[in-house]
């Protein structure tokens, strides 16, 4: 037997016994050691560092880690075997998700901006902001020797001269507090509960002075999970928070965590991951922060791909996967947030906004109702990028959708310099075609030195390249200057910083490695929108809007997303950014019971499309990989200066 | 009303390729209808057979293939043999054993044979590699050197070294340039883009667009090949207008049907009729899918080849 020590970051060290030979990484996930592995440990993403304090790994060297960082110690979890007594240390990973992402949590102005609009829109038509949830003020007459109607009598009646109902229910929980919570306030109670036509559901009796109502939506992705709180009441953002989603450690994508919960106790463990470890502690730290008691959230409205519905839920998702690819529900009700020991009343609905399809999820209807694109007789395209890629295109009539696996490149994923937008990162960039020399935009004060790049930065980075012929059509470098650099094995980068230029002393650059997997995100993206116009017999030149959602970041440069032939080369003016959509259409159905209603309207009348049995997607695909296209009539405004 | 058959010819047409010098000389491709189809119009270049000879033939095990080059020891004995061949247009030299990770012949070696072969014969020459990339890029910029002004075709540059296989053999000694992809159009086509973007003009770029032998996924082959002629002359698709060539016994001559010997498999009867069998049936379906030029081994394999294109054009 060996011991490891995981020395962790900002944690308590976490020791372990086991074979010599074991694999470190899948010791470390069966010791709950959180260590980043988007890859799932097969070595290609380079994430999964740890470094040695004591002892010795066998190690297979990887490109990942430079003969510098291998020689303080640095070595790929994934690829490393135990093999005596050893201490290793283990990052952040809190941080180290972070890092890499960047969400659209309304923190900044534009977004709320753009949130309040997309509101404003879906009332204008004709959305009611109401919805059933009632705290009702009731005061009775105390109980005596000549008024001797027993408590729950007291309050039924009291319940249906305030609520105007014949019936009114009253559950065990509330049964088991009525007496006291009645005694304790002199019968001048709060009772809260959901009215129905003729019915009034109680869910809580609690002191008269708290009245509050609060709603939750949240917005579950793949990489990131983003919430608000809401007034039920007023409709007003109480509170509103973000943080990576915990079950990256178990796979960047869908697949990956499909595949990880097919294991023992897996369904177990990316449950916790997600409700324990990402939305209880989000929840809780945002209730503290306004001074809320979690049992005032009485409604919960959540909108995730239909792989983070399956294992929200705990149920079973490996049939997403597999063909025919049915899940095991696409629209379903009857959860309450005590199913899922969510910080919540333990009696609040949670309404999960309804899957169409395998790979087209509650987020994309949930976007779909917010992008008001049901709601128009223009043909619109509404695209949500992120670590996958999804597609709506319709009008009024008809709604046509389906997704495609971008990974995480859009969220600064899978890019060595990568990050989120905050400050630091690179968010927009020029190339002198001459001197090729960059000039860049960096998020934060003036003066602000660069730490990474953003997905806004790196889609004007290799539309400027490509435009300056920097890069060819394939992403690899075609001119020699200062700031292109080669490896030892010819792979060529260009850099924005010198390590004396950029805030952490290390060199900000880009590869052929990461354009090569933009590349392949824009094609999947492209290719989508290309194979969806074709199953209904219409080109480009219909599309009369495009709206842009998702984590990218408002800062999207759409003429340079053009260029590289990401999004169709329609007129710049028909492009709309509408944030974080799926978080919008989850906060409009959490208050409003119509917008709930119309959303499952809507998502009944999508038709989805599954691109991995169409047969011209993969043709489509790799005709996209390709800048800007291998069809260049496709693309007329795409330039590149020679 | 007598049948009027309707002429189909395209307005585009595939690229004419010279290969070679003089009375030799020989035009790959140029047609503006579908493979064969004469009814339409008439093929004016004729589908040519290119005769591989390999710098390891004198390794060479079928009966018939050491009988026709019996006595031949050098490649240039080999080639001036093979240029007696019926049906042979041009000649391929396949340098394999430069390889490496097999024989590892130096550069000069196969240079200084290239040249022999060059004095030797008088038909056009096509150059193969030995597929290691780093031999193969040095390999073919000095053969194209060593050989400049006979108009030789440079097989092969892949989407990795485009750059150097293209910018040597065919912008610095003004040689053809044969641009390899995977059995994928779209493939194809960016590879052409990019070879286009070196300023190589398209006139001197052949493609081989990948190939199997029959029963090999050969179906690939054929779709890419009707999709890539039917985008150069339907579409007027200018970057997939080049000529195909397709070399075929380098894939028929390592499958089982022919490596498998009649004491291994005596159900499946004499070997090389076996290994004739395949060269055939793969450069038939190579050349009725839309190939311009097919390159191949066996005489008898070649002589049926040839008659089979005579009696189509």
């Amino acid at each position: 037997m060996s011991r490891v020590i995981f020395e962790i970051e900002g944690a308590q060290p976490v020791n372990v016994e086991c074979n010599p030979g074991d694999n470190l990484l899948e010791l470390a996930r069966r010791a709950n050691v959180a260590i980043d592995a988007p890859c799932s440990g097969n070595g290609s993403c380079g994430k999964c560092r740890v470094k040695l304090l004591e002892g010795e790994l066998e190690s297979i060297k990887s490109r990942h880690i430079t003969d510098e960082e291998y020689e303080v110690g640095w070595r790929l979890s994934c690829n490393s075997k135990v093999i005596g007594d050893v201490t290793v240390f283990v990052p952040d990973i809190a941080s180290a998700y972070q890092s890499r992402m960047k969400t659209a949590d309304l923190s900044s102005g534009k977004e709320v901006a753009i949130f309040q609009e997309l509101q404003e829109n879906l009332k204008q038509a004709g959305i009611c902001f109401e919805n059933q949830f009632r705290a009702l003020d009731l005061s009775m007459s105390q109980p005596s020797l000549d008024d001797t109607m027993p408590d729950n009598e007291r309050l039924t009646r009291a319940i249906q001269e305030a609520a105007g109902v014949e019936h009114v229910h009253i559950p065990f929980a509330v049964m088991l507090k009525m007496a006291s919570t009645l005694r304790e306030n002199n019968f001048h109670v709060c009772v809260k509960g959901q009215l129905f036509e003729d019915r009034f559901a109680c869910m809580d009796i609690c002191p008269a002075e708290d009245q509050k109502l609060v709603g939750c939506a949240i917005d579950i992705g793949t990489t990131t999970v983003t919430m608000v709180l809401v007034d039920l009441t007023s409709g007003e953002i109480l509170a509103k928070g973000s943080s990576g989603n915990g079950q990256i450690r178990y796979g960047a994508d869908v697949i990956n965590r499909i595949i990880e919960q097919g294991r023992p106790g897996g369904k177990k463990k990316l449950q916790d991951a997600i409700v324990k470890e990402t939305l209880n502690p989000i929840i809780v730290n945002l209730c503290k922060g306004i001074g809320l008691n979690a049992r005032s959230i009485v409604r919960m409205c959540i909108g995730a791909n239909t792989t983070m519905n399956h294992l929200l839920l705990g149920v079973d998702a490996e049939s997403v996967r597999m063909e025919p690819y049915i899940p095991s529900f696409f629209s379903w009700e009857g959860l309450l947030a005590g199913d899922l020991h969510l910080p919540a009343h333990p009696l609040a609905p949670v309404s999960i906004a309804p899957n169409i399809g395998s790979y087209v999820g509650g987020d994309i209807t949930a976007g779909t109702l917010a992008s008001l694109i049901w709601n128009k007789d223009e043909m619109s395209l509404f695209i949500d990028l992120g670590t996958n890629g999804e597609i709506v295109f319709g009008n009024r009539d008809f709604l046509m959708s389906c997704a495609c696996s971008a990974g995480p490149a859009f969220e600064g994923g899978d890019i060595s310099c990568g990050m989120r937008a905050t400050d630091g990162a690179i968010e927009a960039c020029t190339i002198d075609k001459d001197t090729m020399e960059p000039t860049l935009t960096i998020v934060g004060d003036p003066g602000q030195k660069s730490v990474g790049i953003c997905g806004s930065g790196i889609i004007d980075i290799i539309s400027e390249l490509f435009r300056c012929g920097i890069i060819n059509a394939k992403g690899l470098f075609v001119r020699e200057g200062e700031r292109v650099l080669r490896d030892r094995h010819g792979s060529g980068r260009y850099v924005l910083a010198f390590a004396n230029e950029s805030e952490t002393g290390r060199e900000i650059s880009i590869n052929e490695v990461d354009i090569d997997n933009f590349i392949r995100a824009k094609g999947a993206i492209f290719s989508a929108i290309d194979v969806l116009l074709q199953s209904v017999d219409m080109t480009v030149e219909m599309i009369d809007r495009v709206y842009v959602a998702g984590g990218i970041g408002s800062g999207i440069n759409m003429a340079n997303a053009v260029n590289i032939g990401m999004f169709p080369d329609v007129d710049l003016e028909k492009f709309s950014y509408i944030g974080n959509s799926s978080l919008t259409g989850a906060y409009a159905m959490t208050v409003s019971d119509a917008a709930w209603d119309k959303c499952s309207e809507v998502a009944a009348n999508i038709t989805y499309l599954e691109l991995s049995t169409y047969p011209g997607y993969m043709d489509s695909f790799v005709a996209a990989c390709f800048l800007p296209h291998t069809d260049a009539r496709l693309f007329p405004s795409s330039r590149q200066e020679l | 009303m007598s049948f009027v058959p309707k002429k189909q010819a395209y307005n585009a047409h595939v690229n004419a390729v010279t290969l070679g010098t003089g009375d030799k000389a020989t035009v790959i491709g140029g047609q503006n209808v579908l493979p064969f189809y004469t009814f339409d119009a008439p093929i004016e270049n004729a589908p040519k057979i290119g005769i591989e000879i390999s710098d390891a033939a004198t390794e060479w095990t079928a009966p018939g293939l050491k009988q026709f080059y019996e006595g031949c020891t050098t490649m240039a004995d080999f080639a001036k043999k093979a240029e007696t061949m019926e049906g042979a247009d041009f000649l391929c030299l396949h340098f394999e054993s430069a390889d490496p990770n097999g024989a590892n012949r130096s550069v000069e070696d196969c240079v200084a044979d290239a040249k022999a072969v060059a004095e030797a014969v008088s038909l056009p020459i096509v150059i193969m590699g030995c597929k290691n990339m780093e031999k193969d890029g040095e390999l073919f910029g000095k053969i194209a050197e060593a050989l400049q002004g006979k108009n030789i075709l440079v097989m092969s540059a892949k989407s990795e070294d485009y750059k150097t296989v293209g910018a040597s053999v065919a912008l610095a000694y003004g040689q053809k340039v044969g641009a390899e992809t995977a059995d994928d159009i779209n493939l194809a086509k960016q590879l052409n883009i990019m070879l286009k973007g070196l300023s190589i003009n398209p006139e001197n770029i052949v493609m081989n667009i990948g190939t199997a032998a029959v029963g090999y996924g050969f179906e690939y082959v054929a779709s890419t090949l009707d999709r890539v002629r039917a985008a150069a002359l339907a579409q007027s698709d200018e970057d997939l207008q080049m000529p195909i060539i397709a070399p075929v016994s380098t894939d028929t001559w390592s499958v089982k049907e022919s490596v498998a010997t009649a004491e291994d498999v005596p159900e499946w009867g004499d070997q090389e009729e076996r290994a004739i069998g395949m060269e055939v049936s793969t450069a038939a379906a190579n050349l009725t899918g839309g190939a311009d030029a097919v390159i191949m081994r066996h005489p008898a394999a070649v002589a049926t080849i040839k008659k089979f294109i005579t009696e189509l054009v």
